[in-house]
Parts: structure tokens; sequence; C-alpha cells
């Protein structure tokens, strides 16, 4: 059982991601001289702010082995009452923020708790609350953006801490937040439990519902600062926030290596997801490309690490599956 | 020494009303009677809902969702998904403008060659489905990214406009008040029925969807059966980007976009379970009428459009939550346990 | 004194079947308490009534003379009930510690103490001889150290009361000395231990009192083991109904070899199978549970690759790619042991589920098939086999396991199988339907099929099969004819496993 320090290295789950990062980064250097510029730098942090939290959110709710299909949902409803309540009621940008949120986590909670008390599949429930919170938006706004953001939010986004810019902050808390949840609190552990093996998870005395609905809870608290956080990057609450999320929310923890049957996720993994789907994006922009062919080599990304990670899983399965070798 | 059979043989009465056949003509009743009411208060308090026109306008609308509902149908019935049902449908919208704009092609042959690129875009998804064992919510995912990305590179996400009047034509037939789409639609209904009620094919993939494990040491061909039934759904989605190609009088690439949602709504309000092994036909085409006549419905009414797919989510979850609480209290009575 | 923990009139019904029928159980503290049955006897119903995963119908349960009701599995464990249940119940990814910890993870200011749990959890790991970093993850384990594991998990909570639900299935004779010690040891405690265990031999050393179950019912209630020998233990747990005695004489009409096995290496990891069956035989395959016997079945039919070696049917080589095949080609089937999980089609009707290995025979052009032709097709195999069913579109769900196992056999006379690997055919289904099945088997065979025969249960095996193999570890050790003799069988038997395994422990120690 005993491994050497460079087996355990090699078998870090993220690792080969993390090599195809930087393997991007340094193609992305040398064939475009902007790849490095501050400016372009500032572009991908940005990205990266609003879609690590997209991706955080869908990842919790695969840890229980459920889907959120209302991430994006979520993010818009709660974008659109938090650019609302800055325009129209003049609310204090924190106060507003926790409007926002408590919105958010109360969304998620109505998912979680209907699914745990009716039973149904989370992915019918989440379809019926992505058009529910998806036709409140519409409904509320008559798909008219907010256009008058406070300066003070824009202010607060483009602001440095040091030389550092604010919002590489945010993926950043998010990571260790959630990592942290998942692996060190009792909720976090209770919900990987859950995903791992329901059955045994329920004779361990872990109440299913329960744990569904705080899986859900997270979810939508963390779509919810995903909303906000694009509408600070946009400088407008556009009603359209969160309708293109349910791709890259999907995709980013399926990359890093998340089984969609739950019970296994990895922060790090979803991270470094996130990043290299940024870099692709930025990268076939850096090199001149249509913006349109951007989703073919983003499917041809996700395929080809899901069967990566399959082929390596496979390779390395547990010795039960494996017998006859003695 | 053998025991007499007591109760071996049957009626058919017995088979006619057995528990789980009352159950299933029972959900279909229930939506049914609140299509019929639907039409019946808004055609009463909004005449313009019954006029040629809007019937037109709307069988046309409904045979298109109907036929998107079949698509994702076919593969709930495995318990798998198709989140590729749109991207294929815009590959095959785009391949019907290229072949008669570009090249030319008869107006039959150019729908033939369409529908075949569906076909062997849900059959690449089956195959890939089976050779990696992998979760096909996840490999449809990859794919649509995949064949929606393709379509853009090789048309540069241009459209095809001048399409032969002939071609459009066809989005204009009628008979009496009814689009000839719903006729496409009604006639793949008949033959989906045929497939799941009288062939082998059918009960091979709901056996597979059930049990794939039991189905296939029964001597299902498990994994072919998984690669037709992706193929199908493949061909399903193509016959609905024909229609809407013809419908728009031009090939856009953006058409597929929006089919996600109604593409499970119909299925599942018509009682298609996600997890595999059973569907409904008959419920998918009333589920889809549903939705048409609500959206219909409510523009007719000049409730803001905006609101519409707000009422959409709440009659999913109405549908699914009575469901879900009639199953419950029939268990409670010991009726039917599923 | 007032008993720690009985039960009284317990009653659960299954639509179908009636699990448990007016049961009694008594624990008390300072005994461990032995409860026997065979498979669907209802032994595992009665320790998830105690544990709160089911609720009985009627009857009721007392802690300490109160009356109690437990609704969830959580209820249980807080009213100090620990349990190592029958099938594993671990959380793959986490980590023994973890795993053994997780109704009562450690939590200091908000965090969970992984280390404190590792370090608590090592002196129970030390108990039972298991050496493994408590931090590694479960799912790299062995399925004995799984159990180990699961066992330590019920030994940590420090319970008054423990149920062990054959806890001794799947460990070596090493493991399970060093379990009985500990038992005796927390019995000395006072501690109340309820023992379910179908090796008798365990039982007798380590039980004081005995409760059997038959057919859902207490054959037994609280007997004191003493004076007990197996036989009597047997007797109880079988009933007259079905005594060894009861099939009569069999003349074996032999025909042809119609399966060989020369030499088979599995992808499962079988080595060197040789192995015949004649027509008109029945052939047994005796073995302990994971001894690779279903694995064999499902390499004849195809659903696991022949590596090595050849299978020969009417001694032709075969070339049996996919249960497909082995249908189609050579009229081989295969009863599961697992009729839920692999057998049958729950949701599905009685016809569907019969008619699924024929369909591509009696479809008409381009594959039409209707409920019409189906049901003439298999009524004759249904009503032949006396399958009690209120329509032939039934669920087959709800009908009873013994129907389930008549569903399951039938499909495979439809298919007019001329081969039939029947594994287990006897679980979980009642006695007058076992004995049915029993008839049934020697039936088929003397109509000419040629009949392998999986089963763990000893007495079945004894009565059944004309010839018995014995596999151990993927490997065919021994085959010896049947003298129907239980005793003289089972001793013949289960010696050749022990030896077996007593060499392979040697030559591992000598690597």
């Amino acid at each position: 059982m005993k491994q050497s320090l460079g087996d355990r290295i090699l078998n870090i789950e993220w690792l080969p991601l993390l090599v195809l990062a930087f393997v991007g980064i340094l193609v992305l250097s040398m064939i475009s001289s902007n790849f490095l510029s501050s400016y372009n730098l500032f572009v991908i942090l940005r990205i990266l702010s609003v879609t690590s939290l997209v991706a955080l959110s869908q990842m919790v709710v695969i840890a229980i082995g459920q889907m959120n299909l209302a991430v994006g949902a979520i993010g818009g409803l709660v974008a659109i009452l938090f650019g609302a309540l800055l325009e129209l009621y003049h609310v204090s940008i924190p106060l507003a923020f926790l409007a926002g949120l408590a919105v958010g986590i109360a969304c998620g909670a109505l998912s979680g708790w209907l699914i745990a008390w009716t039973k149904i599949s989370g992915f019918i429930i989440t379809l019926a609350m992505l058009s529910v919170f998806t036709g409140l938006n519409y409904g509320i706004t008559k798909s008219i953006p907010f256009y008058n953001m406070p300066q003070a939010l824009k202010a607060w986004y483009d602001s440095y801490v040091g030389p550092v810019p604010l919002i590489l902050f945010i993926p950043l808390i998010a990571m260790v937040a959630v990592a942290v949840i998942l692996h060190h609190t009792r909720a976090g552990r209770q919900m990987l439990a859950m995903g791992g093996n329901p059955a045994a998870a329920e004779l361990a005395g872990i109440s299913l519902m329960r744990t569904t609905i705080m899986a859900h809870t997270l979810s939508g608290a963390l779509a919810a600062i995903a909303g906000m956080v694009a509408v600070a990057r946009l400088g407008t609450a556009e009603p359209t926030i969160g309708s293109d999320w349910l791709l890259a929310s999907f995709a980013a923890p399926v990359i890093g290596g998340a089984i969609l049957t739950g019970g296994h996720v990895s922060v790090i993994g979803t991270m470094i997801a996130v990043l290299i789907v940024v870099l692709l994006e930025n990268g076939l922009i850096l090199a001149g490309t249509n913006p349109f062919y951007i989703p073919f080599f983003l499917g041809a990304l996700i395929l080809l690490t899901v069967l990566f990670n399959h082929w390596r899983n496979s390779a390395r399965s547990s010795p039960l599956l494996r017998r006859g070798g003695h | 020494m053998l025991h007499v059979a007591e109760s071996g043989a049957t009626t058919p009465a017995a088979s006619w009303f057995s528990g789980a056949r009352l159950w299933r003509l029972a959900n279909a009743g229930g939506l049914l009677i609140l299509i019929i009411a639907l039409i019946a208060g808004i055609g009463i308090f909004i005449p313009s809902f019954l006029s040629p026109f809007n019937l037109f306008a709307l069988t046309r609308n409904l045979a298109v969702d109907i036929i998107i509902g079949f698509s994702m149908m076919t593969v709930l019935g495995l318990g798998h998904m198709n989140l590729a049902v749109g991207a294929i449908g815009a590959c095959a919208a785009m391949v019907t403008g290229f072949a008669l704009e570009r090249v030319g092609l008869p107006i039959p042959l150019a729908i033939i060659v369409a529908l075949l690129t569906g076909m062997v875009l849900g059959a690449i998804n089956g195959i890939l489905i089976v050779r990696t064992g992998l979760h096909s919510f996840v490999i449809t995912l990859a794919t649509a990214s995949l064949y929606f990305g393709l379509m853009f590179i090789l048309t540069k996400a241009e459209a095809f406009r001048n399409l032969p009047v002939d071609f459009s034509g066809l989005a204009k037939g009628r008979i009496g008040s009814f689009s000839n789409f719903l006729f496409v639609a009604l006639a793949l209904a008949i033959g989906l029925v045929a497939l799941f009620n009288y062939s082998q094919l059918g009960r091979q993939m709901l056996a597979t969807g059930a049990n794939s494990v039991a189905a296939g040491l029964s001597g299902v061909p498990v994994n072919r059966i998984v690669v037709i039934t992706h193929a199908l759904s493949g061909l399903l989605a193509a016959i609905a980007g024909v229609l809407v190609t013809a419908r728009l009088a031009s090939a856009l690439p953006s058409i597929g976009e929006d089919w996600l949602l109604p593409s499970f709504l119909a299925p599942l309000l018509g009682g298609t379970l996600l997890a595999g092994g059973y569907v409904s036909v008959v419920g998918a085409v009333l589920g889809a009428i549903l939705l048409s006549v609500l959206q219909n419905g409510l523009i007719l009414m000049n409730v803001s459009g905006f609101w519409i797919q707000f009422f959409l989510g709440l009659a999913l979850l109405a549908a699914v939550g009575i469901d879900r609480w009639r199953s419950v209290t029939a268990e409670r009575r010991g009726m039917v346990s599923r | 004194m007032t008993p720690l923990l009985e039960v009284r009139g317990a009653t659960k019904a299954f639509p179908g079947v009636k699990a448990l029928d007016g049961v009694n159980l008594t624990l008390r503290a300072g005994e461990i308490h032995a409860l026997v049955g065979e498979n669907g006897a209802g032994k595992s119903s009665l320790i998830k009534l105690l544990t709160g995963v089911l609720r009985q119908d009627e009857g009721e349960i007392r802690l300490n003379g109160e009356p109690v009701k437990f609704n969830s599995p959580h209820e249980s464990l807080a009213a100090g009930i620990a349990v190592v249940h029958q099938e594993r119940n671990l959380i793959p990814r986490y980590s023994i510690a973890e795993n053994m910890f997780l109704d009562r993870l450690p939590v200091r200011n908000g965090l969970v103490q992984h280390a404190q749990m590792r370090r608590e959890a090592q002196p129970w790991l030390d108990l039972l001889d298991l050496h493994i970093n408590p931090g590694t993850p479960v799912r790299y384990l062995s399925v004995a150290q799984m159990q180990l594991v699961e066992i330590g998990r019920a030994l940590s909570l420090d319970s008054k009361i423990l149920l062990l639900d054959e806890p001794t299935a799947s460990i070596s004779e090493h493991e399970v000395e060093r379990l009985l010690t500990i038992l005796r040891r927390l019995r000395d405690q006072g501690k109340a231990i309820l023992f379910v265990s179908h090796k008798l031999e365990e039982l007798t050393q380590l039980c004081d009192r005995i409760t059997v179950l038959r057919d859902g019912k207490n054959a037994c209630d609280d007997r004191p083991l003493k004076g007990m020998t197996k036989a009597d233990i047997v007797t109880l747990m079988v009933g007259r109904e079905s005594a060894v005695t009861d099939l009569g004489e069999r003349t074996a009409k032999l025909g042809e070899i119609r399966l060989a096995l020369r030499d088979l290496a599995t992808g499962a990891g079988h080595k060197g199978i040789n192995l015949d069956v004649r027509a008109g035989e029945v052939v047994g395959l005796y073995g302990l549970v994971g001894a690779g016997r279903s694995e064999l079945a499902k390499s004849i039919i195809g659903a696991y690759p022949v590596l090595s070696g050849r299978i020969e049917m009417e001694g032709r080589p075969a070339r049996i790619r996919a249960p497909l095949d082995a249908l189609r080609d050579w009229h081989i089937g295969y009863v599961s042991e697992d009729r839920k999980g692999e057998g049958l089609i729950l949701t599905q009707s009685v016809a569907r589920n019969t008619a699924i290995t024929v369909w591509h025979r009696i479809a008409k052009r381009l594959g039409f098939l209707w409920g019409g032709i189906e049901k003439a097709a298999i009524l004759p195999f249904v009503e032949r086999l006396n399958v009690k069913t209120p329509s032939l579109d039934q669920a087959v769900g709800n009908l009873s396991g013994g129907n389930q196992q008549k569903v399951s056999v039938a499909k495979w006379l439809a298919a007019d199988a001329r081969i039939l690997i029947i594994d287990e055919p006897t679980v979980g289904v009642d006695v007058r339907t076992k004995g049915y099945l029993h008839r049934l088997i020697w039936k088929l065979a003397e109509d000419g099929a040629a009949i392998l025969l999986i089963s763990s249960e000893l007495s079945e095996m004894v009565q059944l099969a004309d010839r018995i193999y014995v596999m151990n570890d993927y490997r065919i050790i021994t085959e010896m004819p049947n003298s129907r003799q239980y005793d003289e069988m089972s001793d013949r038997l289960m010696t050749a496993i022990h030896r077996d395994n007593d060499a392979r422990t040697q030559s591992a120690a000598a690597e």
C-alpha cells in the first residue's frame, strides 16, 4: 500500500490538467505577443471570475449525484434583482449584494426542498425551475437591462490590491471556501457521502433530504454571486446573464474529473478546467479565428479530456475489479 | 407432481384493466382533459384562437415541438439523454440549405441527405456512449458543442437564404385549417407507437432501458440497440430541422439553439420516465400540445411573451407534482407500486 | 431480568410476499444469540426492522421493556443499536477512518478532524488485525478487508446491542477466529449480540441461544443452543416439507456430452477450467461465495471473454462472443442468481419477460411483433410452470419471489434451451415453490436438457446434483460423484475447500 513520493505525485488527479494548462499558456505566449500583456491577462481574469463561480455552483450539486440546470437562471434572476435594487431603489452595494445572495439561497433552497419533498428527479425539478426563474427574470425586466449601475461598482471591480487585481480573489476565495466545505465540514462530508453511496449514507444516519437541500442552497448562493459579479463585469444588469452558462457549468467539473453520478468532485481540477476553457477561448480569439469556431474546440476538449480521465481511471481501477492477477 | 394451474391463463378483459395500463390511460386522460379545457377556455374568450390563420400557425409550430419531443423521448426510453438534439437539428438544416442552394440537389434528395446526416450524428453519439461506457449526458454535452461548432466552421455561420420556392412551399400546405406538418408529426407518432408496441426493436429498446444487464443476459444485443436508438433520435431531430428550414424558407445556423427545453418538456409532461424503460408516445404529443396551446393562448391573451417561460415551468412542476402525488396516494391505497 | 431488545409478533408484507409473519426475537445482555434460516426466510427483513430501514406492519419492538419505533436508521443508531449489514455499506472514496465515524464525524470549530478520526480508528483496526493505514480509501480494499472495516465500525460504536448479519461471509478462517474471540469478550462485558450466519459450525461454537426463521415465521423462538446438534438446526431451518428424502429416487439417463470446457481461462479470472455436462445430467458447481461460479456461468454465455482454451458444444468448438450467440446459436440459457439486477425486468410484464428470449424468433416480417403473438408463444410455458399471476400483463415485480423465479426459468424453456445454467435457483423462494423448482430441475433433465446447477446451499446441491464440481478461487479443485448423503457430502466438499485454502495460504507464505 505504500507509495513512493513520485507515485503519489503522478497519482494527483489534476496533474495532467495542470500540465495542459501550462502548455496552453506556453503555446499562447509564443504565438501571440499580446497574450502576456496586462490587458489580456486582465480580460482572462474577468472571464475566470464569473465562470469559476458558475462551475463551482454546478459542482456542489454534482457532488451529491444530481444536476442543477437552473444555475444560469438563478444567476440571471439575481443579477437583475441586484441591478434593480441599485438602480431603482438606490440601495447600497453591500446591502444589495446581501439581498441578492439571499435570493440565490432562497432559489436554491426551494429547488432542493422540492426535490427532497417530492422525490422527483433533480433533473426535472431544476429544469422546471430554470423555466420559472428565467420567466420571472424576463417577466420583470421585459428583457430590458438596468443600465445605470453605480460608479462604485465598476470602480470596485477594477480596483487593485497592491499589484493584484481585486477580482483575482473571487475565484480564489470561492475555491478555498468550497474546498473547505466539501472536505472539512460535516455538511460537506455528508454531501459527498450521499453522492458516493446514498444507501450507506442513510444507514450512517445522514438525512438525504437535508443534504439535498444543503447542496442546492450552496449551489444557489454560488450562482447568485456569479450573477452579481457578472453585473459588475458588464457594468449593466442584463437579463441574458446566465443564459449561456449551462455548457461551461458542466464542462468544467467534468473535465476536472467529477463523476456525474456523484461522490467525487475535484475543486482544483474544476478550477484548472475553467482556466483551460478560458485559455482556449482566449487563444482562439488571439489567433484571429472566428469566434464561431469556439464551440467545436470546446466540444472536442470536453470529449478528449473525459475520454482521458476515463482511460486513466480504468487503467488504475480498484484491485477488486481486476481479478486474476495472482 | 405438478400443481394444478390456478390462474396462469388470462382473459383479455383482465389484461386490459390491469393496474399499469389503467394508470397510464388515466395519466394521458388527465392531460387530455386539461388540454380540452384549455382550448375551450381560450376559444371562448379569444375567438381568434380558433381562426384558420391561428390554427395553421399553431399546428405548424406544434408539429416541430412534437418531433423534437420524440427525438428526446426515444433516448429517454433507454434511460439516456440527448443534449445534441438541437445541434443535430441545426446540422440537418444547414445540410439541407447547402444541398439545395450550393449543390442544387433535387428537393427529395436534399432532404434524404439531411436526414442521413442526422442519423449518422446520432449514431456517433450512440457509438461513443457504448464504447466509453460514459454517461450519455456527458457524451452528448460534448458532441452538441462539437456538432454545432463543426457546422459553424463548415458554413462560416452563414445562412442559406436562397432556397427553391418549392421547398419553402412545403411549409405552406394545409389540410383543413391544419398545417400539413402536423400530419408529418402524426405519421411519425403512429410509426413510434408501432415501434414501441408492435415491434421487436421497440421491445428491445425498452428492455434495455429498464434493465440493460438483464436484457443483455437474455440475448438482447444491448450495444447495437443503444446505437440504433441514438440514430433514430438523430433522424427525428433532423426531420424537425428540415421542417423548420422549410418554415423559415432559409437554413439558419441558429436553428435548434432553443430546443433543449421543449425537447424535455413534451415527453416528461407526457409521463415518459427519465429512468428509462417506459415511453408514452401519445403523452409526448399531448405534452407538446399543452405547451403550444398554453404558449399561443398566453400570447393571444396579451400576456407579455416574457412571462410564458414562467408558466411553462409552473406547468411542468404541476404536471410532475400531480403525477407524484397520485402515485403516492395510490401506493398508500396499495393499488399500484411503480 | 428484562431482555435488552425484544421483537414481538412482527409482521411485514411486500407486494406478493409476506416477509415476516408474527416473528419473535429476544436479545439479553451477556448473551450471543444466533439467528438462522435459509435465504429468504426473513432474517434480513428482521434486521432491517431493528435498524429502522423498514417499519413493521404489525407487532412491536421493545428496548429495555419499553416499546420503541424506529423511523430511520438514525433513530436506531441513536438508541444504541450497532449493526453490520449483509451488504457492504461503505463510501468507496472515503477513508477507512471516515467510514467508521461517518455517523459521528468529530468536529472542532466547524471543521472535521480527519487526523483525530484516523487516531481513533487505529485501535479498532489493530483489534481486528487489519494492518492498513486508516487513511486509505476503502475502494482500494479487498472484500474481506471491507467487511472487517464494517465490523470495526460497529464495534467502535461501543453500543449495548450489536447485530451482525453474516459477518463471516467473506473473511478468512484466521479473521473469523479473531472475530469470535472479540465477540466472546464483548458478551462477557454484558453486551447483547445477534449473530446471523449460514455456517452452523460457528454458531454452535459461539452462541448461547438460537432463533430459527422459516418462511417468515419462527421455526423456533429463543431456545438454548446447548444440546442441539447441527442436524437439529438444519431440520428446523428446512422443515419437513422439503427434507432430503422427499424428491425420491432419480436414475439419470445420460446422453452425449453436450457442454465441455477445455482448459478454459476467462476474462473474469478463471484458469484451467475443465468441465463436462451431459444431456440429461444435473451437474453441480459448488463453492463458497466469491469462488467464481456465477462468473464462470457468465463466461460460458459470452458475458466475459474467453482468454484461452475452448468451449465445446456437442463436440464442436463453440465461438460465443455475447449472450446473443449463446442463445441463438447454441441454446444455452442462464438463470441468474440476481433476479432483480440481472434476471428479470421487474417493471415489465410477465409476457415480455418470458418472451424476451424468443422475440427474434416470433417476430413477423420487418420485425413486427405484438402482444398476441408474444402471449401465444409463451403461454404454454407459463402454464407448464404454473406461474401464479393475475394476468400476463402484470409487472413481474409484483409477483412473489417464487413466481418470479418461475418466470426466469420459463423464458429459457420458451427459448428451447438445451443447456440450462441455473444459478441459486431457490434464493428468496418460499418452501413450496422451492420443492416445485427442485422437481422441475429433475424433470427438465429427464426431458433431455443438460443442467449446470450452481448453489451455495449444500442441502440443495446434495439433493439435486448427479455429480459435483468444486470451485475455489476461480479454479475447479475437484470433481466427485454425489452419494446424496448429506453428512458425507458436506464433509467431503468442505474438506476439499479447506484443504485448498490451506494450500494457498502456505504457498502464499512461502513466496
